[in-house]
């Protein structure tokens, strides 16, 4: 393999799977250079064509911006797997191909004659990654679940949101996308075991658990004798937004020092109230009130420049807008210029973790179907006269 | 086959706080062998002060730190299982020589210092992989490897802010609020694994290791991309929303009985709408005109929300979600940190270990977000005391005699104890 090679040159993914947990696992593997071919349902697609930024604007579903997103640098192709052709034609594939993954109901699947058991035997080496939200084992694997459903039953959200407000759920999809990365870790993790030991395995990915591993703070907590509730985010008003100055952990001893004499109050320098990380942290709420007065005269990225110089671990809240504009962002060109035929050019988060010699694909998401005839003639030979017929029965 | 996948992989951990000790945990259940280099001047923060102060007793189990409380902080017992301890006192030449050493017998290497504090020991990436040609290294940073924030520090709430996340939570007033979990900490130390394994396979194609650039801000900005992506297309900045979604309703939670207790339902198809009136006992609401489609159920969403709200309220939240369920329609509990480690569906996928850590006592570890059919994960093994493998490790491993390591000990390069806790 080349030096600036793809590390999943030699990889081919075959991606059932839609929405936003599995696409964004293959979506990570195309990105590392494997060869990922979407089959979609004909005709409609990935549901995630159909996802638009709020009611009444219903995308074309060529320029989704979840689905544009959610599926660069892979192929698709349209494929029935509910009619006996098309099933026929997804063992074909499965057959050509290292990875598989998919996140329909569990069981679906198995009863189109198309789950692990089956294609293992037509392809002993083939990772079979199944990505949904309880599991394919346990009580609640047939349940109906969501993002907002993955994070109340995670255990994370109870303990997120105001004290007198109910809980709160994290913005987006926070959930899937997390579950897409366990999914892509995980199928690493069997593609190094098939590497070095020699055999494919099936991979079951729960986002339930996904987010019962990210909560894993607050239950260690609890049975500690400490459990977590809702509370207020340390955050604090500058002039064009909210910041936090995070002078409660993680800080240096000059910090506090330092930062009184720059908001003009030296005399606090020595009041037991807010002289150690553990104090500023009791106190937490009378200290944003004193920091308010000075905040809310400086833009948001002053004060977490002017802090962070000073060694705290402030932040501010950017937002879509001002990442953009980041100058760290910028600097190390995160995001990634991609031109769409539908959808045009936009800009896309690039790369989330960088191989040094290796490169990361950037390639656009595919037009539904784009890739039917390189897949099926140019791969498994297909005539041109076999696949009009398929057309019409509306298998593809 | 019961193989682990990562049997015979060798991990040097110089992980901390949370993102990296993440990917360190997850890696070990996984079959790697993980060796967590501390130093006795320099523990990892997790394990709290070495006299720890009345204001940090709350880190510990009930509230005791015990006779050696850095060996029983909450935040150590649940993040370093799997792992194995060494203390080397990297300032001094012995220390630094020794570590060269580990290196080289090691094939990755994860750390998430500031950007630069390995460089300024002199362990960076260059002199590690003059070591250890083959090593793959993992830096994890809050900014990444390089530009101008590139030494900036963070804890997951920065990141929060810092990525976006914070900007798209809250409720209708539009006020950004953070999960005061850290929520980015362990995608990231989820993700890190994947990219390991990456850098392993470019390894055995290239018989090269590789450096890793892991920026924690980058990682958690790829969870709002759409949001990203569809601000670059049409302008619209993505702002919060409470617990409402941008086409589905009714969607959100409802108070149920008993206190701070409540069930998360979200409803898209007209399907689970007519499921839900079914469910709730009044199926004449499927024929109102107001709910009938779903355009007409977003526009109406409080009034469903009071109805929805009227029924959940004489009911567990348990309850609640299996007769929804019954109906097809998507619910959940919102699970408390009580009921999270007794949830029975976790129980029957065999997702928690009881673990009994011998300074802490009993209690229930987290595991993986993913089974692999045939290579299990292993047990939890409790998490190290400080400097507990230092046998192991510089006898077993680097060779030493229990002389050269008692030598060591008595010049503080190795220890098991904080420095300074045994003078007056």
């Amino acid at each position: 393999m080349p030096e600036s090679g793809l590390t999943l040159g030699d990889v081919c993914v075959l991606d059932l799977s839609q929405d936003i947990a599995g696409p964004f696992c293959s979506k990570l593997l195309a990105g590392l250079g494997a060869e990922v071919i979407k089959v979609e349902r004909p005709g409609s697609g990935d549901v995630s064509r159909r996802a638009g930024a709020g009611l009444g604007v219903a995308p074309h579903p060529e320029q989704s911006a979840l689905f544009l997103y959610l599926n660069t640098s892979k192929k698709s192709v349209t494929l029935d797997i509910d009619s006996q052709t098309g099933a026929t034609i997804l063992r074909k594939l499965a057959q050509e191909c290292d990875l598989l993954v998919e996140s329909f109901p569990p069981g679906y699947l198995d009863r189109l004659g198309l789950g692990y058991a089956a294609l293992e035997q037509l392809n002993p080496g083939l990772i079979y990654t199944s990505v949904t939200f309880f599991g394919q084992t346990g009580p609640y694997r047939h349940l109906k679940g969501s993002e907002l459903i993955a994070q109340a039953m995670g255990g994370l959200m109870q303990t997120i949101g105001l004290p007198d407000r109910e809980p709160l759920k994290i913005g987006g999809n926070a959930a899937c996308y997390t579950t897409g990365m366990s999914a892509f870790s995980a199928t690493m993790i069997a593609l190094y075991a098939r590497d070095v030991q020699g055999y494919g395995q099936q991979v079951d990915v729960s986002a339930m658990e996904t987010m019962t591993v990210a909560q894993i703070h607050s239950s260690i907590h609890h049975q500690f004798g400490r459990t977590p509730s809702r509370r207020e985010s340390p955050l604090v008003e500058a002039k064009d937004g909210w910041v936090s100055p995070g002078l409660e952990r993680g800080v240096r001893q000059d910090t506090w020092p330092r930062v009184c004499d720059m908001i003009g109050r030296p005399d606090l320098k020595d009041n037991p109230a807010f002289s150690t990380p553990e104090a500023r942290r009791e106190h937490q709420q009378d200290l944003l009130a004193i920091l308010s007065g000075w905040t809310a005269t400086q833009s948001k990225e002053e004060i977490y420049h002017l802090l962070q110089e000073l060694r705290s671990v402030a932040g501010y809240v950017a937002t879509v807008e001002d990442l953009f504009t980041s100058r760290q962002l910028v600097a190390r060109q995160f995001f990634q210029a991609i031109d769409h035929p539908s959808a045009g050019k936009a800009l896309y988060p690039g790369a989330p973790f960088r191989i040094q010699g290796d490169a990361w694909r950037h390639g656009r998401a595919p037009l539904l179907g784009e890739h039917n005839w390189e897949i099926y003639g140019g791969r498994l030979g297909l005539s041109t006269a076999e696949l009009a017929r398929l057309r019409g029965a509306g298998t593809i | 086959m019961t193989q682990p996948a990562l049997e015979g992989l060798r991990i040097l951990d110089m992980t901390q706080i949370a993102a990296g000790p993440y990917a360190t945990l997850l890696l070990g259940f996984m079959g790697a062998e993980i060796i967590k280099v501390e130093s006795c001047s320099r523990m990892d923060i997790n394990r709290g002060l070495a006299r720890p102060t009345p204001e940090t007793y709350r880190m510990y189990p009930q509230g005791i730190p015990g006779e050696r409380p850095w060996n029983r902080s909450a935040h150590h017992i649940h993040r370093n299982v799997n792992k194995r301890s060494v203390t080397l006192d990297l300032a001094s030449p012995q220390g630094k020589e020794l570590f060269l050493q580990l290196t080289a017998i090691c094939d990755a290497l994860i750390e998430n210092y500031r950007a630069s504090v390995l460089d300024r020991l002199g362990l960076g990436y260059a002199q590690l992989s003059a070591a250890n040609p083959q090593l793959v290294y993992v830096k994890i940073s809050s900014q990444g490897a390089s530009g101008p924030e590139t030494d900036y520090g963070s804890l997951g709430s920065t990141l929060e802010q810092t990525a976006g996340l914070a900007s798209i939570t809250g409720y209708e007033d539009g006020r950004p609020l953070m999960t005061n979990e850290t929520y980015p900490d362990p995608v990231v130390g989820i993700v890190a694994v994947g990219a390991l394994m990456a850098a392993l396979r470019r390894r055995r194609q290239t018989g090269k290791g590789a450096f890793i650039d892991l920026s924690q801000r980058e990682v958690a900005v790829a969870l709002l991309g759409e949001a990203v992506v569809d601000y670059s297309l049409s302008g619209r900045v993505a702002a919060p929303i409470a617990d409402r979604h941008l086409l589905m309703a009714p969607h959100g939670v409802y108070p149920c009985q008993g206190d701070d207790l409540w069930v998360a339902i979200a409803v898209g198809s007209d399907a689970e709408w007519r499921g839900l009136c079914h469910a709730i006992g009044q199926p004449e609401l499927a024929d109102d005109v107001r709910f009938a489609t779903l355009p007409g159920r977003w526009q109406n969403q409080r009034a469903l929300d009071d109805i929805l709200s009227a029924w959940t309220r004489g009911r567990d939240h348990y309850e609640a979600m299996h007769i929804l369920q019954r109906h097809g329609v998507p619910a959940g509990p919102v699970i408390t940190p009580a009921e999270v480690i007794a949830e029975p569906h976790l129980e029957a996928r065999g997702f928690w270990d009881t673990v009994d850590h011998p300074e802490a006592g009993p209690y229930r570890q987290v595991s993986t977000p993913w089974k692999l059919s045939k290579s299990p994960r292993r047990a939890t093994s409790p998490a190290p005391g400080l400097g507990e493998h230092n046998g192991y490790v510089l006898g077993e491993l680097l060779g030493l005699s229990a002389q050269e390591i008692a030598t060591l000990e008595a010049k503080g390069i190795i220890g098991t104890r904080p420095v300074g806790m045994d003078e007056p």
